[in-house]
């Protein structure tokens, strides 16, 4: 009798537990429709998104209700991965554009290419920005803002120097800078012995990874102009020219600057928004000073993706394109965030920022890393074949023509 | 028939005591160790979670032939063989020490033991900043003036000497714990057998050499087997404080798997790489059970 009792119990409790959950989702659906955006802006960044961009969204009375998550740029990636396989991931990201076709031959993301409105997008955004978005015959993603290093010089050191004109060529930096070597002073300061803190100065020395459709590395980087590069900047290292930031050791590049141990670096326009007012004080800026190959330096920037676990993918869509419109790109001009569209980046609002025409000029010749899902592997070895020669450990001519064959290989696969 | 009856009874009667933990171990150690196994000879997606294609023993001969495996085995082997000597020698004689009865006993033993429970992150952290290059690191600064070194020393840009921030790190958060067990084990010394060796006319060194170590070599090898699994696993201050550089130079194993699997989503030579250092460390453990063994 009892158990009879206990039975019934049970299932009139199934039944409203079942009633209640229909209940649960009907009401569910009536409510906003609701995304999970990652993100990894700075300080400066995330106050103006979140103050400024998300209520005008919001305002927009889309239905649409955007969390926006700022992540920890340290970890990422495996984040992210551990989001996806794990179905807790975001539905949308701004994410690193060198990642995009990795993630795209994992299957981590969604094709944009067929979206509604993707084809008239496309003519207004710079190609290059674009491009990073490209595998294997789709677009995975829509470039939100883009970015490049250009050369950041010490006021004080220039004034004790008596150079009142920034040099313009790699030549007479070295030539006005004679005399400041020694004395934990320097006259270079390059970020680190890995692609992206060297490829700049390659580049601009004359050096090249890959033929301009990124198929194949020999006969480029193991070429007579990049082998003569990259034993340019290593015996400029040997000399006392470029600072032991270049090994990762102290004093770093801002603390080096900071403290006039530096005459030049190379960063992005997120130096002056991170730093703040005493960068801007202290610091000039110009477009890198040109070598053999140039004033080359490297593109950088972040693009809108939509992830693979992703429920509601035209409200992604929806807010993806309203992250790159062009008003969205010139209130985030504001704090650095450099347009991607053609019609914002040459708006004269977006150039609010003193440092803004700089970085765009610079835009003009700068190149973009390999796009490949197997860019890590190929940073990877870059950034050894650089570094031993860095340290006196094989000279260019024995470190390149290796890594320009490995490099193949990643290519090939 | 009977001889199975009982035992089938006793089971009966075990199980329920055994099953949790039995059950725990299938899901979080036996049935991951199979899958690992499994992924390391197919061509696994972790995003898909699916397995495209069997691969054979493609991974293995890759690794047998990878440098960076080798320079993090290599790593790997000498950073058990120089941290546990001498995190055992300094663990014991501090535990010897607090053991002959020493003021303020209680304090001594909770600061030795304070840095087992500190945060890896956190330490590995400021052991970065205390071996900083240049002028500024807090240990070149010590040690040029203490006229040590004549030019600030570039630690964590060398292989070896990256190993020393490395290698002081693990030594310094492992002793307390070393100490802690030794200390539990001379308690467990008889006193009257030192009393009878002191009757008996032996000395300091010799009551060491003949009832303290012998007695303690149970705890000894206890210790080797935990301190061997625990260097094998070394990763956190790896990571934080090199990240395996310069030029994979400080790569360990562990390291290297993480890399493998989660910079370059190689989650199949990653699985291979942690099957490599799951037959080391067999290895080196069942050397330990054949060394209790013999004991017996």
């Amino acid at each position: 009798m009892r158990n009879r009792v206990m039975m019934i119990a049970l299932a009139v409790l199934l039944c409203t537990t079942a009633m209640l959950g229909a209940n649960g989702t009907e009401e569910g659906a009536e409510k906003a429709e609701k995304l999970v955006f990652w993100h990894t802006y700075s300080d400066g960044e995330t106050a103006l998104f979140e103050q400024t961009v998300l209520p005008a969204f919001e305002a927009l009375g889309t239905g649409i209700e955007v969390e926006a998550v700022r992540m920890p740029y340290e970890g990422l990636k495996q984040q992210v991965i551990a989001g996806i396989a794990g179905d807790a991931g975001p539905d949308v990201m701004r994410m690193d554009l060198v990642w995009v076709p990795e993630f795209a031959k994992l299957g981590g993301l969604v094709p944009v290419s067929q979206r509604e409105g993707f084809d008239s997008l496309k003519a207004d955004f710079f190609e290059g920005s674009l491009a990073t978005n490209y595998y294997n015959g789709e677009f995975y993603g829509i470039p939100l803002n883009t970015n490049t290093k250009v050369a950041v010089w010490n006021k004080a050191l220039l004034a004790e120097l008596g150079i009142t004109e920034l040099p313009t060529t790699m030549d007479d930096v070295l030539k006005l800078a004679q005399g400041l070597e020694g004395d934990d002073r320097w006259p270079l300061a390059i970020g680190g012995a890995g692609s992206w803190g060297m490829l700049p100065w390659f580049w601009t020395m004359g050096g090249q990874v890959t033929d301009e459709a990124f198929t194949r590395s020999t006969g480029y980087l193991d070429s007579e102009a990049s082998i003569q590069a990259l034993q340019t900047i290593a015996d400029l290292y040997a000399q006392g020219q470029v600072g032991p930031c270049l090994l990762g050791e102290e004093p770093g590049t801002w603390g080096g600057m900071e403290n006039g141990n530096y005459l030049m670096m190379d960063d992005g326009p997120w130096y002056y928004s991170i730093v703040g007012d005493s960068a801007l004080e202290n610091t000039v800026f110009s477009t890198l000073p040109a070598g053999p190959g140039g004033s080359v330096s490297v593109v950088g920037g972040e693009n809108m993706v939509m992830m693979s676990t992703c429920e509601n993918q035209d409200a992604a869509w929806e807010f993806m394109n309203f992250m790159v419109s062009p008003s969205t790109q010139i209130t985030m001009a504001e704090v650095g965030m450099i347009p991607t569209r053609i019609s914002a980046a040459t708006d004269p609002e977006a150039a609010k920022a003193p440092y803004f025409t700089t970085y765009v000029e610079q835009l003009k010749t700068a190149k973009p890393r390999t796009p490949h899902p197997h860019w890590g592997k190929i940073s990877d070895t870059l950034g050894l074949a650089f570094e031993s020669v860095i340290r006196g450990e094989l000279t260019a001519q024995e470190a390149l023509p290796s890594a320009a064959q490995t490099i193949d290989g990643f290519l090939a696969k | 028939m009977t001889r199975l009856r009982t035992g089938l009874r006793q089971w009966k009667t075990a199980l329920p005591f055994i099953l949790p933990g039995l059950i725990l171990v299938i899901l979080f150690s036996v049935y991951p160790i199979f899958q690992n196994a499994r992924m390391s000879i197919t061509n696994f997606n972790v995003l898909t979670q699916k397995s495209q294609g069997f691969v054979g023993f493609t991974n293995y001969v890759r690794a047998a032939s990878d440098p960076v495996v080798v320079t993090a085995t290599v790593n790997t082997i000498v950073y058990a063989l120089v941290c546990i000597p001498i995190e055992m020698l300094l663990g014991l004689f501090i535990a010897a020490l607090l053991h002959s009865g020493v003021r303020g006993n209680l304090v001594y033993r909770a600061l030795c033991y304070l840095p087992v429970i500190t945060s890896w992150v956190i330490v590995s952290l400021i052991f970065r900043y205390l071996f900083s290059s240049g002028q500024g690191g807090l240990v070149n600064y010590l040690l040029g003036g203490l006229g040590l070194i004549s030019a600030p020393v570039a630690w964590l840009s060398h292989r070896w000497t990256a190993f020393v921030a490395i290698w002081s790190l693990e030594i310094w958060k492992s002793i307390g714990w070393v100490m802690v067990i030794y200390l539990a084990g001379l308690q467990g010394v008889p006193k009257a057998l030192y009393e009878a060796a002191r009757i008996d006319g032996s000395g300091w060194f010799n009551r060491l050499r003949f009832i303290t170590v012998p007695l303690l070599r149970p705890v000894t090898v206890y210790i080797l087997v935990n301190r061997v699994i625990g260097a094998f696993s070394a990763f956190i201050s790896i990571y934080m404080i090199t990240d395996g550089g310069p030029m994979n130079r400080t790569e360990v194993l562990l390291s290297y798997m993480y890399k493998a699997g989660f910079q370059y989503f190689e989650f199949s030579y990653a699985s291979t790489l942690s099957m490599i250092m799951a037959v080391l460390i067999l290895m080196f453990s069942g050397t330990h059970r054949l060394l209790i063994k013999e004991e017996k």
